[in-house]
Formats: C-alpha cells, structure tokens, sequence
C-alpha cells in the first residue's frame, strides 16, 4: 500500500498537474489520514492482543493506538495556510 | 487460523510478549525446590496452571498432576498461539510446533506396537501441533500400525509413511515408520523459508538447533561406544556435520569435541566443552547445548520485535519451563537435594 502512495505522489509532481492550492492542500490532508490509518492499524491490533491478556492495559491500549491521530491534526494546519 | 491472508505478528507479538511476563523467575525456581510435590502442585494453582489443576486435580494427584497439567498447559498456550496467527505468520509459527505433531504420531504407533491401552497412550500426548482433536481421536481409536498410515493419509505424513510401511510389513520394526515422520517433519522445517531478515534469524536458530541434536547425538554414541551406524541418527538441515563427518566423527570423542571447538558454536560451548574433557559428564554438555540455545532464543526476541522471532522465543522459555518444573516434581519424587535438582534446572 506504502509503495502505491510514493507512486501517486510521484505522478502527480511529476506531470505538474497539480497547480491548485486548495486541491494540493486537500491531498496533503488526505495523504496524512493515511498514513495514520496505516499506523494505528499495527498498533490497534497490539493493543487488542495486550487487553486480551490483561483488561487494564485497556486505557493505555486506547491512547497508544489514537497517537497517529496527531498526524491529521498537524496536517490538517496545511488547509488554513494555503 | 490459517495460513491465508496476510500475517499478523503485531497481535501475537502482544499477547505473547504479556504471557512472557508471568514465566517463573529464578526466584520462583528456587522456592519450588524447596517444595514437597503437592506444594508445587498447590503453587502452580496460583498462578498461570490454575485450569488445569483445578480441572486434573480430582483425578491425579502428586507428580501425575503436575505432570499432565504442565503437558495440557502447554499444548493449550500452543494451540492458542497459532489460533491467533494468519498467513505467513502461521506458517512460520506451525513448522516448529509441527514437532508436537510428530511427537504424536511416533507414540500412537510405538501404544500400538506394544500395545499398549487408549488411555495409556492418550496421556502421553501433547495436543499443541496442528491436528485436532477428531483426528488425535482417530489416531487413539487406530487398532493397526495400518489403519494409523490410513488416518494420515491427506496429512504431509500421509506418502512417507506408506511408503515407510511396506519397509515395516518386511522387517517388522519401527525404525522406518519413525524415520519417516521425522524426516518429514525436519524437511517442513527448513524447506521453502520466505527470505525476509527475521526469517533468515529464525532460520540460523533452527539450523542451530539441528546442529546440537547432531553433537548430542554424536557425543552419545561416542561415549556409548555401541556398534550403531551414527549416519541412522543424522538429522538433515544443519551446518556443521554432514552425514560423512559425523559418523566419521563419531567413532572418535576427541576429535570430534576438537571438531565442535572449533565451529562458530565455540563461543557458546566452549566452557562445557573443557568440563567435558576435564570431568567427563555428558550431561554438563547436554545442558550447556541447552542453555545455548535458550540465550540464542532469549537474543532473537529482541533483534526484530514486530516478527516470528519473539514468538518461537516464548515458545522456547515456555517449553523451558514446562522441563524444569517437571525436574522439580521428579528430582523432589526421587528424594535428591534442593542444591542437586538446581544443578538440573536450565535458566538463563
């Protein structure tokens, strides 16, 4: 999946299509919601299997797999600049 | 579950990572050997065993107890790890518990051979490989070496064994049936690894492991001294001895403790070398092969935390575990020493 994300980026910088401020600002957004995703996916199933042996690990299993979220927020920081 | 789909060694990582945590310490150890077997019974109901005592302990008492709750313990933590894992994962994780399987079949047939009674053999097995329970069923119900060939049919051990049971129908011993699942079993092993790092890590561990079971085996027919074509014994795989070194190695001790010196193994069994040339114990080399391979495990856990290797690593401390405490009861039933049975224990 990683390497299908370099691939788009690679287009679309390359062909220079992408001259809108907006539209760029948009997939950067997007691009970041991804990468999170992809994060919290290895940690999400972590933190299942640790709750799974010990139910307290339930609060830390939470935050640890919501980390990735402040990727987006940061990313998010991009829209209000363009 | 199963080996389709794409791996998951983040969630068995975690699980097992935690189950890790409530292994015995040294601490633990030393208490247990300063315990009568049905203390060690009583301790082990406090802690990870707690099922399987209170589910055993109608019925057995003493070492029995803690004997057949350490076995369904085992096979039960087993069972629970490749139920978590998926695809490559599995695969991985199955070609090393698959020994259990062979461990299985082996008995099955040695109970008929003897003749041994269903429940005789069905507590000598371990239920942590990948057949389930209809078919462990149906191996016990087996009344014939023939009819077991017939339930492994459309298991990997299914060709081997018929082949290796026209060579029995001749002879009328076991030796071929055996072979052949053991060969079956060390060829899964090692064929067809993927070739990312932490496979090649896993990789040089097993090939380590077949390295030691060859020394061990070596070093004992050189001690016995008996007329046994040591080539019979030669597992395939490893990287120290091919089949011509070792039985040639094996008629002569010296020679072959030089020839094991001076492998890439001399790191770690240097020291009980010396002691095996100075004292003559085979057992003190036993245990350091042992001990080696419970610190390569120990080692392989931490190199790349999100893969296989922090799996087979606990697989290894548990099936560790499982021998000492097994020592403690059977050491404190014979009556020796706490200090003799320590001597025994192998913990890193």
């Amino acid at each position: 999946m990683l390497e299908a994300t370099n691939e788009l980026g690679n287009v679309v910088l390359q062909e220079g299509t992408l001259t809108d401020g907006e539209a760029a600002a948009a997939l950067a957004v997007g691009l970041a919601a991804l990468g999170a995703g992809y994060a919290e996916r290895g940690i999400g199933s972590a933190a299942v299997g640790a709750m799974a042996e010990d139910e307290d690990l339930f609060v830390n299993g939470l935050i640890l797999t919501v980390l990735p979220e402040t990727l987006v927020i940061l990313a998010l920081v991009v829209v209000f600049l363009v | 579950m199963s080996a389709v789909g794409s791996s998951n060694p983040e969630y068995v990582v975690a699980r097992v990572r935690a189950r890790r945590g409530s292994l015995y310490s040294d601490e633990e150890y030393r208490k247990l050997t300063r315990m009568s077997p049905s203390e060690i019974a009583r301790f082990m109901e406090e802690s990870t065993y707690e099922a399987e005592i209170n589910a055993l302990g109608s019925r057995h008492a003493g070492v029995d107890l803690i004997e057949y709750a350490l076995n369904r313990n085992l096979a039960k933590q087993f069972e629970g790890i490749l139920d978590w894992s998926e695809g490559g994962l599995y695969d991985l994780i199955a070609r090393y518990l698959r020994k259990f399987d062979a461990w299985n079949v082996k008995t099955v047939i040695r109970g008929v051979y003897t003749g041994a009674s269903q429940e005789e053999v069905e507590v000598d097995l371990i239920r942590a490989g990948e057949f389930d329970d209809r078919r462990i069923r149906r191996l016990l119900e087996a009344d014939s070496i023939e009819a077991v060939v017939e339930v492994l049919e459309d298991t990997i051990y299914g060709a081997p064994l018929r082949e290796a049971y026209a060579e029995y129908e001749e002879t009328d011993v076991l030796v071929p049936l055996e072979n052949a699942v053991d060969r079956v079993f060390y060829e899964r092993l090692l064929g067809n690894l993927p070739g990312d790092e932490p496979t090649r890590q896993y990789e040089a561990f097993l090939k380590a492991e077949v390295d030691f079971r060859n020394a061990d085996n070596a070093l004992r027919l050189a001690r016995s001294g008996a007329e046994i074509d040591p080539a019979e014994y030669f597992i395939e795989g490893g990287e120290l001895f091919t089949r011509d070194t070792l039985a040639r190695l094996a008629r002569n001790l010296d020679e072959l403790v030089e020839y094991i010196a001076e492998s890439q193994y001399a790191d770690e069994l240097g020291p009980a070398l010396r002691e095996l040339e100075e004292a003559d114990s085979l057992i003190a080399f036993e245990h350091a092969t042992d001990a080696a391979l419970l610190a390569y495990g120990d080692r392989l856990g931490t190199i790349h935390p999100v893969s296989v290797t922090p799996v087979i690593s606990y697989i290894l401390a548990k099936e560790r575990e499982v021998e000492n405490i097994r020592a403690i009861a059977r050491g404190k039933e014979a009556g020796l020493p706490a200090n003799e049975i320590e001597e025994e224990l192998v913990i890193t």
